[in-house]
């Protein structure tokens, strides 16, 4: 036990006892706990500007490391954005070179199917979804109008044979092209490759690789499988009945025969470029009555509303055809 | 001062002496007292620390979301350019390559250099190492992809370029304007018109008046100008090159000379009726290696008179041009 301290009065010349009231004892804990909340923000802020915690040190590499890898992506982003640009050119060039016509804009090339908003000019109005997707829907309904749009013959002979009709006429693309890039030529006038004047193309024209497969884009007979060298080459026509005739043009080989019964999809042939033809490519045609029809019109059995919209775009450029 | 020194009763003799406290013990007690305060410092800053973190964290933390930030925006740059690079390569495999009866590259050469745990072992441990090596194979594989499509279409222009100048000497119109009939085409001739006897015809007739010009079907050289004795008359041969010749004969006039080079469209000579002819006609006829083809397939037979002029004109203006 500490021995009892004293204080020297100097007013009555005694020791007094030194006794801590309760209200003092409070006021000097709180004095103390104030000098350590002092002294732990001077030792904090000394400890802080020489050293840091160990979370501290982890998020300074973090973004330390973060800061390196984004400039250096940065840099090569940018690096990479002239390549690009040099490529876009080179690209343009080749399309120039090779089909003789301004090529596709670039909105279309970058946006893909479905990636363009093309229903921007309705944004930002109150109701604006509801516009959007009315529009949309109208878009699709354009599609599918095509069908009911036809002559009120047509209408009929849809009304008796309907299913058959509709399994017989030409609706799909005759090569596998999801992603329209193939198409190189449409129906109209075109430049002729050797003659470089403005002739009349009567069906399009499907870049692809030597050997890819040819479909029959609807139920028919085959009547006509020659190679004849002139013009159409090698080339098969399909009677799909209801006045319909469709021509593939310039293949490399055949996989039917005169008279054969064929189903949509089934692959008739190969592509080539037997014939006058600057390029292995599929020239398709398609005759109604007859006469030669914009091929264009009749691939409603396959592709989407945005699809369609683009192959019609990227047909109607005048550029060369490659036959 | 008096008033602040403490004093203890000594009890042995009953005096008060002050209490004076050695210098090791002063110091003793500073220590001591610098060392409570640590503790209490440090238990004060865990507990801040844990509950709310310290400032300079927090300051961090909210570069590192800064930085987050930036990612994403850089990373729909990353990903236009991805996109952009896709759809050149589309129009390369899909569109180029076909019809210049190209190859397409092969995915493993796409590929090529890509992959590999390993690469970006240096951006584990961080706390965000997923979304570092995410950007940095992205950048990577950008910037493989470039490269590839870049050295791609320079192969692919290359060829663009050849096709172009084969094109160019494909002889694939019609030398003359195709208004004109077509007279006896590629057969067997039982009665040649005039040696009577059956022979092979190699070419193609065209029934045009004397004097008609003639023109070459595609760019090429002369290799032979002048009167053939075989029965050709007056007659011009054009290598094509690709293995490809042409022979215009029967003609009355020549206005090209051996080893000079002509381009499609230019005109060569003027039709007429010299050598084994029975009338004026143009005798054309095509050797593919060596091989003699039947001309009627290289041309497009639908093609006007006023077609075929103006063909003929913007031939002549390019020439000028060049």
């Amino acid at each position: 036990m500490p021995a009892t301290k004293y204080k020297f009065n100097p007013d009555s010349l005694s020791f007094d006892k030194i006794r801590l009231g309760i209200k003092t004892l409070l006021l000097r804990l709180f004095a103390y706990f104030i000098g350590s909340l002092i002294f732990a923000l001077i030792y904090w802020i000394i400890f802080a500007s020489f050293f840091d915690s160990p979370k501290e040190k982890a998020l300074k590499r973090e973004v330390e490391q973060m800061t390196i890898q984004y400039d250096l992506i940065h840099r090569e982003m940018s690096n990479v954005e002239t390549v690009l640009e040099d490529l876009q050119k080179t690209d343009d060039n080749l399309y120039r070179t090779i089909f003789d016509a301004e090529p596709i804009p670039s909105t279309l090339r970058e946006g893909g199917i479905g990636g363009v908003n093309r229903y921007e000019a309705l944004e930002g109005y109150n109701n604006s979804n509801l516009v959007i997707e009315t529009a949309n829907r109208l878009d699709k309904i354009r599609k599918k109008v095509y069908i009911q749009s036809k002559s009120f013959d047509d209408l009929i002979k849809l009304a008796v044979h309907k299913e058959e009709m509709l399994k017989s006429i030409p609706s799909i693309i005759p090569i596998s092209n999801k992603d329209l890039t193939r198409t190189a030529s449409g129906y109209g006038w075109r430049i002729h490759p050797y003659y470089r004047i403005s002739k009349f193309h009567y069906g399009m024209d499907f870049t692809a690789p030597l050997g890819t497969d040819v479909y029959a884009t609807g139920n028919g007979t085959i009547v006509e499988v020659l190679a004849s060298q002139r013009g159409l080459g090698k080339h098969v026509i399909i009677d799909h009945g209801f006045g319909y005739k469709s021509i593939y043009a310039h293949l490399n080989n055949f996989n039917v025969r005169v008279g054969q019964k064929v189903q949509r999809g089934d692959i008739i042939g190969f592509v080539g470029s037997t014939g006058m033809s600057v390029a292995n490519h599929l020239h398709y045609e398609i005759k109604l009555n007859g006469v030669n029809v914009d091929p264009v019109n009749y691939y409603f059995e396959d592709l989407n509303s945005a699809e369609y919209e683009r192959i019609v775009e990227i047909a109607a450029k005048t550029g060369q055809s490659l036959d | 001062m008096l008033r602040n020194r403490k004093y203890v009763l000594d009890l042995s003799d009953l005096q008060y002496k002050q209490v004076r406290l050695p210098w090791k013990k002063k110091f003793l007690h500073i220590l001591l007292w610098f060392a409570g305060s640590l503790v209490v410092a440090t238990v004060y800053g865990t507990i801040i620390e844990n509950m709310f973190g310290s400032p300079k964290e927090k300051l961090l933390s909210q570069q590192v979301e800064n930085m987050k930030l930036q990612y994403t925006l850089i990373g729909r740059e990353l990903d236009n350019s991805l996109a952009t690079l896709k759809s050149l390569r589309l129009s390369d495999d899909k569109r180029y390559r076909p019809v210049l009866d190209m190859d397409s590259v092969p995915e493993s050469f796409r590929k090529a250099g890509f992959g590999g745990i390993d690469r970006y072992s240096d951006l584990t441990g961080y706390l965000n190492s997923d979304l570092l090596i995410a950007y940095k194979s992205k950048i990577d594989e950008i910037k493989s992809m470039a490269t590839v499509q870049k050295e791609s279409f320079k192969t692919v222009a290359e060829k663009s370029l050849e096709w172009k100048k084969e094109m160019d000497h494909f002889p694939g119109i019609s030398p003359v304007s195709v208004k004109f009939r077509l007279g006896d085409t590629f057969r067997w001739r039982t009665i040649h018109p005039v040696l009577g006897t059956s022979r092979m015809h190699n070419g193609q007739d065209f029934e045009v008046p004397y004097g008609t010009d003639v023109y070459a079907t595609g760019d090429g050289s002369v290799i032979e100008s002048g009167y053939n004795s075989g029965g050709f008359g007056n007659c011009i041969v054009i290598d094509h090159g690709y293995g490809l010749q042409t022979v215009y004969g029967h003609l009355s006039d020549i206005k090209v000379v051996k080893g000079q080079n002509v381009k499609r469209g230019d005109l060569i000579g003027i039709s007429g009726s010299s050598g084994l002819s029975s009338g004026p006609h143009l005798h054309y006829q095509i050797e593919q290696f060596g091989s003699h083809k039947n001309p009627v397939n290289f041309f497009n037979n639908d093609v006007s008179s006023q077609e075929y002029n103006e063909m003929i004109q913007a031939f002549a203006s390019k020439s000028q041009q060049r």
